[in-house]
């Protein structure tokens, strides 16, 4: 199996305030791992920690060899196109309409002409599900539909690996599983996801590896059954005994 | 953490006044060892330049009939009187051409000190102080004494000196009649202004009792207005008459100046020629003080604020958004700059920053335009002020709408040019809409610098018509339209930019 991501000894102050502590882990190439734990234990720091929109206090990320912690901005911003990622609020352009949001990356960021674009756009949205919705604005569709948007956005930049930061927890919930539909086809396609989720049931599904935080430290990691069936650790029997009833 | 910012700020403040100072002053001491107060102007340059440009520029203040007025003359402005006649003459004997530059009295002398001007021909009597700091020809003109200018209905109460304790008398500011008021009518208070037509208008609303001026001035205002009357006065009148005005050190100019003074006077050409000269002019004015004659006055004027306005808006706008990134920027250098521009620029004046940019900056660069001058003030002044309102709108965006941007790869630059600024201009349009309308209407503070915006056209009509209020009434109006078309402009793209949501 050949790595995807390498995260050594990696610690995350905020002032005073240590969020996380000396976490070591690998993503191997199509693996899909999600990041379950209690609120606050770290899990979204984690994760914006590996595409350093939050930047380590120390320790290293490695990405294509690179320690993406130590090299200079432009070299991450080349990384960053490999690297996508969807956010819990969505945070579509407003000013862009549906199928502009999909094509700006692509065109400013890997030249891409209009009509490439377009095309990679259409086939994404078509995927998702929103071909009919693509010169719409993005405050006229639903959370999910949103959400299914920013989703294409970051494939258009056809990533080697996907970030989802709390994907559905800001949606209502009758639109949560037209989002992890989504999700599940991407799996099946074989991309390689690092999901911070706390739909369960979700995680259980689709994971091939779930990692389990508490108090800044990943404290367990394991298969589905592992985790939800065998905890090991006092902290994650607690939290999984109050989730899962 | 705050508090060392602010000193941070500040001292940054006091850093960039000492840059400006240690810029200005080296010229400054270079020729303070010849007299205290020649600084720029070298010795015996005046005339080589004028014959270089073949170009004679003359100062002067053109609300002074006869001395010095406008008529308008085809739709156009037209200089004349005594003093512009003779600037004629020495020009010819120069053999170059004559430019005249109208501006306030009080702004001559700083003007001809900074190499603004050649010489100052505007009725000008040489004084002790004055002739500290410049130089003057011979006496061409004697004027014939002072006489008070009053309203009409208080003829039988102001004759005097006497008769005018505890009341206010008007005189330009910086003229000898100002002087002469605080020396010889110590129980009446002074109320200086730059402008004659100004003063008149104090006269007639009743903000002052009595306008001091000289005799032919007096009279030329009495005959064209029928509520006004001039009275001689009892003012001991020591002056020596006119003359003109150079910068220290030209003993060439002032030669050549004194040569076709001698010329004038040997021929008498003053009372034969120039003075019946300027009296047709003002009757010609007094035929044709209707105000649709001078349509062709404010048309110019909206010319020029709107030029002013257009280019201000442009630097506004470009020095605005370089501004907020500066001020946003991780580089604390660049950010310190930011802030210490924006808080001085916003806690002065504009009136002084517009004469700094004037007189200041155009001792560093000395063919530096009024207009160009104004252009860049009212321009420098605005980037704080948009600058303020980008970062407003800029903060007040969601963090996680750059996240988005750079997690797609975008660098920092593309974030910003594509997602941040687009939303941030949408967000504070409003503000930069008020912004604009309050630059629009500021742009009149530029008149001081004598650029022909519409309040500089507007006091030209005042001066050519002996009419006060009405061209100010009309200015207010052109006023109200541009900006209120303006408003309607911004509304427009606003619903637009609103309908793209």
């Amino acid at each position: 199996m050949t790595k995807m991501l390498e995260i050594q000894h990696l610690k995350k102050n905020f002032d005073k305030n240590e969020v996380l502590k000396d976490i070591s882990a690998t993503v191997n190439k199509g693996q899909v791992i999600t990041i379950i734990g209690p609120s606050g234990s770290g899990k979204s720091t984690l994760l914006r920690c590996l595409n350093v929109l939050e930047r380590p206090t120390s320790g290293k990320v490695i990405f294509d060899g690179k320690d993406l912690t130590n090299i200079d901005e432009k070299e991450l911003d080349q990384l960053r196109e490999k690297m996508g990622m969807v956010f819990q609020n969505f945070n579509l352009f407003p000013n862009m309409n549906v199928i502009e949001n999909i094509k700006l990356a692509p065109m400013k960021v890997k030249g891409m002409s209009d009509q490439e674009a377009e095309k990679i756009a259409l086939d994404l949205l078509d995927k998702v599900g929103l071909k009919d919705r693509a010169n719409q604005s993005p405050s006229s569709l639903s959370g999910g539909q949103q959400q299914r948007v920013a989703i294409a956005r970051a494939l258009a930049m056809d990533p080697e690996v996907m970030l989802f930061d709390e994907p559905t927890s800001a949606l209502d919930p009758e639109m949560v599983g037209e989002v992890l539909k989504v999700m599940q086809d991407l799996a099946d396609s074989g991309m390689t996801m690092v999901i911070v989720t706390h739909e369960m049931g979700f995680a259980k599904e689709v994971s091939d590896i779930v990692w389990f935080m508490a108090d800044g430290y990943l404290q367990e990691k394991g298969s589905p059954e592992q985790i939800f069936d065998h905890p090991q650790s006092d902290r994650a029997q607690d939290f999984l005994s109050k989730v899962l009833k | 953490m705050k508090k060392g910012k602010m000193i941070k700020a500040l001292s940054i403040i006091l850093a960039m006044l000492a840059i400006i100072f240690a810029t200005v002053t080296p010229s400054y001491a270079a020729s303070s060892s010849q007299t205290s107060t020649t600084k720029k102007v070298a010795k015996g340059s005046v005339l080589k330049r004028i014959k270089a440009k073949k170009e004679l520029v003359v100062g002067t203040s053109a609300d002074y009939p006869p001395l010095e007025f406008t008529t308008s003359e085809n739709g156009s402005t037209k200089y004349v009187g005594v003093d512009i006649e003779l600037a004629k003459e020495i020009a010819k004997d120069l053999g170059v051409k004559l430019v005249i530059k109208n501006m306030s009295f009080d702004s001559l002398l700083v003007a001809l000190e900074t190499g603004k001007i050649d010489m100052v021909i505007s009725g000008m009597t040489p004084t002790p102080e004055r002739k500290e700091s410049v130089d003057f020809s011979k006496i061409y003109y004697k004027p014939s004494g002072e006489y008070f200018l009053i309203n009409k209905k208080d003829a039988t109460k102001y004759t005097n000196i006497k008769s005018l304790k505890g009341k206010t008398v008007g005189a330009q500011t910086g003229s000898i009649q100002y002087n002469e008021i605080k020396s010889q009518m110590k129980g009446s208070t002074v109320k200086g202004l730059g402008k004659i037509n100004n003063l008149v208008l104090a006269l007639q609303s009743g903000k002052v009792s009595a306008v001091l001026m000289e005799e032919l001035i007096a009279k030329a205002y009495a005959q064209n207005n029928n509520n006004l009357k001039a009275v001689k006065s009892d003012i001991k009148d020591d002056a020596a008459g006119n003359a003109v005005a150079m910068a220290k050190g030209q003993p060439d100019l002032v030669a050549a100046v004194n040569k076709t003074i001698n010329k004038v006077k040997k021929n008498n050409l003053i009372d034969n020629k120039f003075l019946p000269q300027a009296a047709k002019y003002m009757k010609t004015a007094n035929k044709t003080n209707k105000m649709s004659q001078y349509w062709s006055y404010f048309l110019k004027g909206v010319g020029y604020t709107i030029v002013i306005t257009v280019f201000s808006v442009l630097i506004g706008i470009i020095l605005g958004i370089i501004l907020a990134l500066m001020r946003l920027s991780r580089n604390k250098l660049l950010h310190c700059l930011a802030v210490a521009y924006i808080e001085f620029i916003r806690g002065t004046p504009q009136m002084v920053q517009i004469l700094f940019v004037y007189f200041g900056v155009g001792y560093l660069i000395s063919n530096l335009s009024a207009i160009i001058a104004g252009i860049i003030a009212i321009g420098l002044n605005s980037g704080a002020y948009v600058a303020e309102d980008i970062r407003s709108g800029i903060d007040s965006l969601p963090k996680g709408q750059v996240e988005a941007a750079r997690s797609l790869g975008l660098s920092q630059a593309k974030a910003y040019r594509y997602v941040i600024i687009p939303q941030a201009i949408r967000n504070i349009w409003p503000a930069l809409g008020n912004e604009f309308i309050t630059l629009l209407k500021d742009s009149s503070l530029v008149s001081v610098i004598g650029v022909s915006e519409l309040m500089y056209q507007t006091q030209l009509v005042q001066t050519s018509t002996y009419r006060g209020v009405l061209p100010l009434f009309i200015a207010m109006v052109i006023y109200f339209i541009m900006t209120f078309s303006l408003t309607r402009l911004l509304n427009y793209f606003e619903r637009r930019m609103k309908k793209n949501d």
